[in-house]
């Protein structure tokens, strides 16, 4: 829980309360709670008041931003449970059934192929957009992360391979076309790499 | 960095199958960066908003709890801010970082609801507790918004009295002083969040805090 505020830039606009002496007491606050009070800060009987009231005040402060405070579980499976009912039904892929037409959610389908490509190491699925060209095929479009140093081009094929492999085995779908973008890398060492 | 590659699936061969313990998928998506969780969520990935909401609402309730002063109304203003969210994440653009937007979002919730409550405390109580502290009776002030017999065993009579002058505050300068000097943000944050410009965020900041120190100066 953060408690200090980040450093800060010195402002540049006009001060908000000017002392007698010239400096803003609203920065000489600033620089108390920071602990970066300069010579005269620590030496003017005017700033020295404002550092008094800073101070005072931040002791009495401080217990109140480290009291614990958590929502309760109930309350994001709520959240949850209210859009689930809300987009039920909606954005659906067609599949190609001998028994007739079978749909399949467009969101459910697109978690299924980031899940094979999570599984992959050294990439992770970032987007994942399927558009469907006619029933029972689709054409998918990747973006993905990859840790540095990862070859690409072996990945990217590897990558196409398992996307495909997933969309027919496990969805039931036909891959046309599937195009990847790896986007971004991350620095996250490989399982069990040491450094 | 982007790298593209385009192809057709006939050109391939199948794998023998599809891996069925992917590395990030067995952590539910609790490892991923947070580009690639909003992503997700823009995308209708539900689970990936279920990440985002679990990582940033410790945060979003102690805000709400502070401004609303009141734990009951902070849960309903949070559930409604995450919702909120969700609905609208299309929209976000990243210009501000998630957490910026979602603290945005959670404040004007709070705001609307302490529109429709209606007058904040009366100031009347506020003026009372100074004259019986100032008074050095050694009474324990009568906070605002009176302490439950829990509040009262948990916490100290300065930390009770300091809520109380904290609610006491107008709305803004209330709203920018929690998210300075409790969530520790920068001004220019404050400044995304409120909506207001940084030189009016440095200066309700300031007005509470000398509000806060003059009304507290007897618990110093």
């Amino acid at each position: 829980m953060a408690v200090t505020p980040k450093p800060e830039v010195e402002p540049t606009g006009r001060p908000v309360e000017p002392l007698p002496c010239g400096r803003d007491a609203a920065r000489v606050w600033d620089h108390a709670a920071a602990g970066r009070l300069d010579a005269h800060e620590l030496g003017c009987p005017h700033c020295t008041t404002a550092v008094a009231d800073a101070r005072g005040l931040l002791r009495l402060v401080r217990p109140m931003a480290i009291e614990p405070m958590v929502p309760p579980p109930s309350l994001l499976q709520r959240v949850v449970g209210a859009v689930l009912i809300e987009r039920s039904g909606r954005d659906e892929l067609t599949l190609q059934s001998p028994h007739g037409p079978a749909s399949l959610s467009r969101v459910a389908a697109a978690a299924v192929l980031r899940h094979v490509v999570d599984g992959m190491d050294g990439v992770r699925a970032r987007s994942c957009r399927i558009g469907q060209p006619e029933p029972g095929a689709v054409h998918v479009a990747m973006t993905v992360t990859a840790r540095f140093g990862t070859d690409l081009v072996a990945v990217a094929a590897r990558l196409r391979r398992l996307v495909i492999a997933a969309g027919e085995q496990v969805l039931g779908l036909s891959v046309r076309r599937m195009d990847i973008e790896v986007v971004d890398v991350f620095d996250v060492p490989e399982p069990g790499v040491v450094r | 960095m982007t790298a593209t590659t385009t192809g057709h699936a006939d050109d391939h061969d199948l794998p023998p199958g599809v891996p069925t313990a992917p590395r990030a998928g067995r952590t539910g998506g609790r490892d991923l960066d947070e580009p690639t969780l909003v992503v997700r969520a823009q995308e209708g990935d539900l689970r990936a908003f279920e990440v985002l909401a679990r990582r940033h609402q410790a945060a979003l309730y102690r805000l709400a709890v502070r401004v609303l002063d009141n734990r009951d109304d902070a849960e309903d203003a949070l559930q409604d801010a995450l919702l909120d969210a969700w609905r609208r994440i299309g929209r976000f653009r990243g210009e501000a970082s998630f957490s910026t937007w979602m603290y945005r979002i959670v404040t004007n919730r709070c705001l609307g609801l302490l529109r429709r409550r209606g007058p904040a405390l009366p100031v009347a109580e506020m003026a009372e507790m100074v004259e019986v502290a100032e008074a050095g009776t050694g009474i324990v002030p009568m906070p605002a918004r009176r302490p439950s017999p829990e509040d009262a065993a948990e916490l100290d009579a300065g930390l009770v009295a300091l809520r109380a002058a904290l609610a006491d505050l107008p709305t803004q300068q209330r709203v920018c002083f929690i998210l300075r000097e409790l969530e520790g943000l920068g001004y220019a944050e404050i400044a995304q969040i409120t909506g207001a410009g940084e030189q009016a965020v440095r200066g309700r900041i300031h007005r509470a805090r000398t509000r806060l120190a003059e009304v507290m100066r007897p618990w110093r």
